[in-house]
């Protein structure tokens, strides 16, 4: 299937099988279309074999970080005495990233089901979905998943009647980007204000209510029923470019594109015929300028490095960017670089949780003077100055929200350096200006 | 332990240090400013990230775990870049100019100036912002220099466990914010002012000292002198800031010195000690009109009129009876003291003056010389004419302890009389006489340290610890939050009770069913501590008997707590293993308060929970110094150390060493307190320093009437007192902070006073008044300083045999027992035999017995005294005190919603109170605290003084009197507001839960 297009013959669909197929969404439905298989069997296999079938697909984190999955789930102790906690991220708050929010709303047996697996997994008896708060559809398909899960016997005391426990409760966001962050969420979860932690220690060490905690996206999770069914090496052999990124990958596009939406595609799929064939490339009348490839944190690729860039983890980074969230902003030669790069800025600026002095201070600062120079104010110094606070924003801070407001600033002006320079020689938006002419 | 390098210094710490601890172990300064001392870990400043070895990003020294082998860089090239851009970036929104205006000015400010960080460039954004307490008396912010390092929240969160502060909102927005509305009160604000010691910029700053000095004192150099506060027994050390001669400031020593409040304060200690120099303060010795001097003998011959106007010692005042019915007065002038007022935005905070102008009526200034003389003259020609009983002595838990031990001297040497008592009488007076039945001491076995950081159960009777010793009461509620358990016995549903795991919610007075009961339960179960008992008590299996028909059942019936309550308590305090016992007055002041603590102390003998590190017994003392003023013999019966005066041997001893014959020290024990001031007693002639029992006294009209029969009275203090008024004459005393001396704090904590400031006008150090009083009567005293006093104190008390002033100077304090020069003193006592002849102690069975005055068809409320965390005492000293008074203005009675409602009073309407003896009119406040039927009445308030109302019924032992339970009747007055509340507000009580 596929939404809100028909899927291309191009894409690998995995996850996304679904999507559109609102029968998907109950119960009946989902175990129609096989269902729930691969929680029955994990329910039969020991946590260590779960963990190892993980492992040897090489499926790695989808929220950002792209860390390992089978190996974090490897660090959570069995028979430490304490209890164990899954967290799922379903906080999805990237600009420009929107492909949990598909999983949720078409299948969130699927997510359910992977949670449950990894649960098991982890030796977790409680697992928390953190929905950001904005996503009402989501919120309401996935409760009601879990409903009806609970009333299969598929969650509760003795999960599909194996006498193991697996509680899986839903908890709302407010509206904070920060709190997609690990340990903020945990925090939020907690009841407190969603700040970051410090780390060490690292969550599966004390991490929700001080306890053994285990994180994943919702894309993560989503992935795991699959892999058990078909097994290791099926998810494995879906690369068409290096062995350390592995299966498929739901991006999501947006911005100055022919056909924005989410699309499956197998690692290593290059980026160009993504862009052309399946997204329809630039609309009529446009060429395309710029591209942020994994939502809005990671460094702005110019048309030519996005040329060259096969899309896993390891392509990206090798093409001055990263895959990060895998949501893709599309950007063709009507957008202003200054104006757009200011108005992320003002998002960071917004969201930064106000801890770490360089975020707090940093993200504002950077902002106002993008704003200035947006409007004509702008010195050549003031380059410097951006360049200095990114500098200072860079791998210094408590998480890496200061970082994500430095990224694009810093690409931003070493690669469209000619259109600040513009700015601030024209003293005006020369875009606006051709615009207003 | 890990070992490692900083900046080429190798350094090994202990495991879980950071490396900011093995940076400063050896005296490297790594610049931080959101970490503190003691406060959890946040890391958010950033300007403490340093360079290690391996590591691409750079680290926070104060939050990385120091590891072996590490190499340490603290100010690497990345490091200080990282730095100056921290700093740069704070700078951006701070006021920056006034760094380069007046200089560094602050931590932050110092800073900037040590990274040569300016502004260049600015980039526009406005200054920071955050709630500013607008109109506070004591605490106000500047958050434009506010760099939201979270120190203050942390501190009022995790150190005070209050929770005020908070940063609100997000990105550039994020600011402190007082409680979710701004107001302090409905946050629960306690004043304490702990979030402006921890504020390294002055955002959040103390508003006392900018209201109340003129610019240029302010700018005058400061020195700090430390020393101890003046108000509970907790015994805080202070660093007083002298400016001039005034006490500009006063600031809490660092976090990390031993000092028993590790820094804190209260809002009395930081914010409550500018009475000293308050306009009222008497500034010469005042001598009542009439006496004159003829042929070099004083005698009295007073204005006809003026006696038959007012009575011998009396003046236009009206008396306590008639001062509860009017308003606190506020004259702006002292006429005996003219000065010039300061402005400020509060106005000049000494007009809220306590004297009223007409108490200096019948007095007139004199001089020393003619003071001292009337005072030598008078007390020796009682003791010629009368014997030496006629005369007495009350010396002041407020006064040093070289101070009392010189008074004590002083009667019992040169007047030879044993009537030496203190207001020791009103307070812990029977528990002293139930430790020393038991076991044969007078003070606490353990230290506070040990409550908050060890003890595993901490069961606290009658007392309400966050209000009188608050210092203490947060680390009690460390403590709980450490994971300790807490069980609080008190009628009143009070902070730590409402915190509590276990609230015993008892009908006053009822505390012997209570315990009696529990150890019931204790023996019951078996869990008792059956080798303790054997080897180290007398007198359990009587005990045993006697508590046999005190069921929990029937405590429940007496008592009025369930008796599952009673139950659960017993096993959480009998398990431990290691519970401390903790009580103050609500145990003690009653008319069987030796026999409440008694049951108290079998149960802790019963289950051994005394002797042992984290088990601690420990009555929390009430004043600065009353442990101190008993242990150097300012009690009838006793010398220092509680030596008898019974015993010829003993007194040999002293004698000896005041050097007067043997048969001027008298054997007999002398009268206490509360049998000096009745009807029938011996005495004609009364020297007070610093007390006042007109106040103070049970039944105070009566008092206030056997006063006015005195022949003779001097009062030595601060203020023109509600006792000095009857005085013939009134010697001008010296405050804490203008004199040294040494007090002793709750854990018999020795702990020495500095002088900062000189004392005002023509007032004398209390010594050198009591000095030349002590030569003039014909003792001659071998003394100049205070620290000379101490050497003869050491001298004739053993347990203080090593102490000495210039030790204190060292080591902030020594706990008693210190037995020789080098002796280190002792935290806790009794680990394998109590100071009795045989080393074991006793257990007493006790009965219940009921308060002696219950609840009535014609007084059908009970009513319970005792203090509120703004005053102390008789107000002398709080009431004066700007900040202080302003908080807690008008005497309020606690009366339950309940009641309020079906008698059809409101929050701050007037009623009277009235008890078999007396009544006063107060305002209500609405109380959740207060049971059904019960109410309670402050101590402090002149204009409705609660011991016009309360029972002098005694305990035959210790001779308290019964301050915590009357019977009273309560009326609405018409036409219903206060009148004092026309000026002033009530602010509620934080409601329950
Ligand atoms: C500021 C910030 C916001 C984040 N927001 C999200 C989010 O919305 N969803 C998400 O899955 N991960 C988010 N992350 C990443 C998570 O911290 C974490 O790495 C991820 O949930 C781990 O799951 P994974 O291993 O399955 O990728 C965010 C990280 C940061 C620093
Ligand atoms: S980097 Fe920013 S968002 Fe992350 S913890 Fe620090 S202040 Fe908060
Ligand atoms: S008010 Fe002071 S202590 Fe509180 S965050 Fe601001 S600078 Fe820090
Ligand atoms: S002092 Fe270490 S981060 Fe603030």
């Amino acid at each position: 299937m596929g939404f809100p297009h028909k899927s291309h013959p191009r894409e690998t669909p995995v996850l996304s099988t679904h999507f559109g197929d609102s029968e998907a969404r109950s119960l009946s439905g989902w175990r129609a279309r096989g269902g729930y298989r691969a929680l029955e069997q994990a329910l039969g296999m020991t946590p260590a074999e779960i963990v190892n079938v993980v492992k040897d697909s090489g499926l790695r984190g989808r929220g950002g970080a792209g860390f390992p999955t089978g190996l974090k789930w490897s660090f959570m102790k069995p028979g430490d005495g304490k209890p164990h906690y899954l967290c799922c991220n379903a906080d999805e708050s990237e600009p420009g990233t929107f492909k949990d929010r598909e999983i949720m709303r078409w299948t969130p047996h699927a997510l359910i089901e992977g949670c449950a697996i990894a649960s098991h997994a982890i030796g977790a008896e409680t697992c928390y979905i953190y929905i950001r708060g904005e996503f009402t559809e989501p919120l309401q398909t996935v409760g009601a998943a879990l409903d009806e899960a609970y009333r299969d016997g598929i969650l509760g005391k003795s999960a599909m009647g194996t006498g193991k426990r697996i509680d899986i409760y839903i908890h709302k966001g407010a509206g904070a980007y920060i709190c997609g962050e690990e340990t903020a969420l945990m925090n939020s979860i907690e009841g407190r204000r969603g700040n970051p932690r410090i780390k060490p220690p690292f969550p599966a060490v004390a991490g929700l209510f001080g306890q053994p905690t285990t994180i994943n996206n919702v894309e993560t999770l989503a992935a795991v029923p699959p892999i058990l069914t078909n097994g290791a090496e099926w998810y494995k052999a879906m690369s068409l470019s290096n062995p350390k990124s592995t299966g498929t990958k739901l991006f999501s596009v947006c911005g100055n594109i022919a056909r924005p939406g989410n699309y499956e595609v197998t690692m290593g799929f290059p980026f160009r015929e993504f862009l052309h064939d399946i997204c329809g490339g630039a609309r009529p009348g446009h060429t395309l300028k710029a591209v942020i490839p994994g939502g809005s944190s990671v460094p702005i690729q110019t048309m030519q490095e996005a040329d060259a860039t096969l899309m896993d983890y390891e392509g990206f980074v090798a093409n001055g960017s990263m895959l990060g969230s895998g949501g893709v902003i599309v950007f063709d030669d009507s957008v202003c670089m200054v104006r757009m790069i200011g108005r992320l800025a003002r998002f960071y600026a917004h969201e930064s949780c106000a801890q770490c002095t360089q975020c707090r201070e940093g993200t504002a600062w950077v902002t106002k003077i993008l704003e200035r120079m947006e409007n004509g104010g702008g010195t050549t110094r003031d380059l410097d100055t951006l360049l200095e606070l990114s500098e200072n924003m860079t791998g210094k801070t408590i998480c890496v929200l200061s970082d994500s407001c430095a990224a694009p600033v810093v690409s931003g002006i070493q690669k469209f350096r000619h259109e600040f320079e513009a700015h601030i020689n024209g003293k005006r938006c020369p875009m606006r200006s051709a615009a207003a002419a | 332990m890990a070992t490692l390098t900083v900046n080429g210094t190798d350094v090994t710490v202990r495991d879980g240090a950071t490396i900011l601890d093995a940076a400063r172990q050896i005296g490297i300064d790594v610049p931080t400013l959101c970490w503190y001392p003691t406060l959890p870990i946040v890391g958010n400043c950033r300007v403490c990230l340093v360079s290690v070895e391996g590591s691409a990003k750079l680290l926070p020294a104060c939050a990385t775990t120091a590891a072996d082998g590490m190499k340490v860089t603290t100010e690497s090239y990345a490091a200080v870049e990282n730095r100056r851009g921290v700093l740069g970036m704070l700078l951006e929104r701070y006021p920056a100019e006034r760094i380069d205006e007046r200089g560094a000015q602050n931590e932050f400010e110092r800073m900037v100036k040590r990274y040569g960080v300016s502004v260049e460039n600015r980039s526009g954004l406005p200054l920071r912002a955050g709630d500013d307490r607008a109109g506070d008396p004591m605490i106000q912010h500047d958050m434009s220099t506010c760099i939201l390092c979270t120190r203050c929240v942390r501190a009022c969160a995790d150190i005070q466990v209050v929770g005020v502060l908070d940063v609100a909102y997000r990105g550039d927005h994020a600011e402190i914010i007082v409680g979710a509305d701004g107001n302090p009160e409905h946050a629960g604000c306690t004043w304490c002012g702990e979030c402006v010691r921890v504020c390294p910029t002055g955002a959040i700053h103390d508003v006392l000292p900018l209201a109340k000095f003129a610019r240029d004192a302010m700018q005058k150099p400061a020195t700090s002198v430390r020393s101890v506060c003046p108000y509970c027994g907790v015994g805080c050390q202070l660093d007083l800031e002298v400016r001039g001669t005034d006490v500009v400031r006063v600031n809490s020593p660092w976090i990390e010195e031993a000092t028993p409040n590790m820094g804190s304060t209260c809002v009395k200690g930081r914010f409550g000690t500018d009475f000293v120099l308050h306009r009222d303060r008497l500034t010469t010795p005042l001598i009542r009109k009439g006496w004159v001097k003829r042929d070099g003998r004083w005698r009295y011959e007073g204005d006809p009129a003026d006696v038959k106007r007012w009575g011998r010692r009396g003046g236009p005042w009206r008396d306590i009876e008639g001062e509860s019915n009017t308003q606190k007065s506020r004259p702006r002038i002292n006429p005996l003291r003219r000065l010039p007022t300061v402005g400020g935005p509060l106005g000049d905070p000494r007009d809220r003056v306590a004297t009223p102008a007409d108490w200096y009526e019948p007095f007139r200034e004199g001089t020393w010389e003619e003071a001292m003389e009337i005072v030598a003259q008078e007390l020796t020609r009682l003791r010629d004419s009368h014997g030496s009983d006629s005369l007495a002595v009350f010396c002041s838990a407020k006064c040093s302890n070289e101070e009392n031990y010189v008074l004590q001297r002083l009667f019992r040497a040169g007047i030879g009389t044993n009537n030496v008592d203190h207001c020791t009488r009103l307070c812990h007076s029977s528990s002293v006489s139930a430790m020393q039945r038991a076991m044969n001491t007078s003070a606490a076995s353990g230290s506070m340290r040990e409550v908050e950081c060890e003890s595993d159960v901490i069961f606290l009777l009658g007392a309400n610890t966050t209000e009188s010793h608050p210092v203490f009461g947060a680390a009690l509620k460390r403590a709980q939050r450490r994971g300790a358990k807490l069980i609080v016995a008190d009628p009143r549903r009070i902070e730590l009770a409402q915190r509590a795991d276990i609230h015993l919610q008892m009908l006053p007075g009822t505390d012997v069913a209570l315990l009696n009961a529990m150890l019931h339960h204790v023996i019951h179960l078996g869990l008792h501590d059956q080798a303790f008992i054997r080897e180290r008590t007398h007198g359990f299996d009587e005990v045993a008997r006697a508590v046999e028909p005190y069921t929990p059942e029937r405590a429940e019936t007496i008592s009025g707590i369930p008796a599952h309550l009673i139950r659960r308590a017993a096993e959480l305090y009998a398990r431990g293993p290691r519970s401390s016992t903790l009580w103050a007055m609500g145990l003690t002041q009653h008319r069987t308060g030796t026999d409440i603590v008694a049951s108290l102390l079998n149960l802790i003998l019963a289950t051994g929970m005394i002797g042992r590190w984290g088990a601690a017994m420990l009555p929390i003392r009430g004043q600065n110094n009353v442990q101190g003023a008993s242990d150097v013999g300012a009690i009838p019966m006793v010398y220092t150390d509680y030596q008898p005066v019974t015993d010829p041997s003993i007194r040999h001893r002293f004698a000896q060493a005041w050097g007067v014959p043997d048969e001027r020290l008298s054997l007999t024990p002398g009268l206490k307190v509360t049998q000096i001031v009745t009807k029938g007693s011996p005495v004609r002639g009364m020297y007070i320093m610093g007390e006042n029992p007109i106040i103070s006294d049970p039944d105070v009209a009566h008092a206030e009437e056997w006063f006015l029969g005195l022949e003779f009275l001097a009062v030595h203090d601060l203020f023109l007192t509600e006792t000095a008024r009857y005085a013939d004459v009134v010697l001008p005393g010296a405050s804490f902070a203008e004199k040294d001396g040494t007090y002793v704090n709750t854990e018999r904590r020795v702990q020495l006073a500095r002088k900062a400031i000189p004392a005002p006008g023509a007032a004398r150090g209390d010594l050198e008044i009591l000095l030349e009083l002590s030569n003039r009567i014909g003792l001659p005293t071998p003394f100049s300083t205070a620290a000379d006093v101490m050497e003869e104190i050491a001298s004739v008390t053993p347990s203080w045999r090593g102490i000495t002033h210039a030790r204190l100077q060292e080591t902030g304090g020594l706990q008693y027992p210190v037995e020789h020069a080098t002796h280190p003193g002792t935290a806790f006592l009794f680990a394998d035999r109590f100071p009795t002849a045989d080393g074991k102690a006793t257990l007493v069975p006790v009965e219940f017995l009921p308060p002696a005055e219950l609840p009535d068809e014609e007084f059908p409320f009970w009513m319970n005294t005792g203090r509120q965390l703004y005053h102390w005492h008789t107000g002398t000293m709080t009431r004066r005190s700007q900040g202080l008074d302003s908080r807690e203005p008008v005497p309020t009675v606690e009366l339950s919603p309940a009641d309020a409602a079906e008698m059809g009073v409101r929050d701050g309407d007037a009623v009277r109170i009235t008890s078999r003896r007396n009544s006063i009119e107060i305002a209500v406040r609405l109380s959740p605290r207060v049971a059904r039927h019960q109410v309670f009445v402050p101590m402090h308030y002149r204009e409705a003084a609660a011991n016009l109302l309360t029972n002098p019924a005694l305990d035959p032992y210790a001779h308290i009197p019964e301050f915590k339970v009357c019977a009273v009747r309560i009326e609405p007055v018409a036409p219903g507001r206060h009148r004092a509340l026309s000026v002033e507000r009530i602010e509620p009580l934080v409601p329950a839960d």
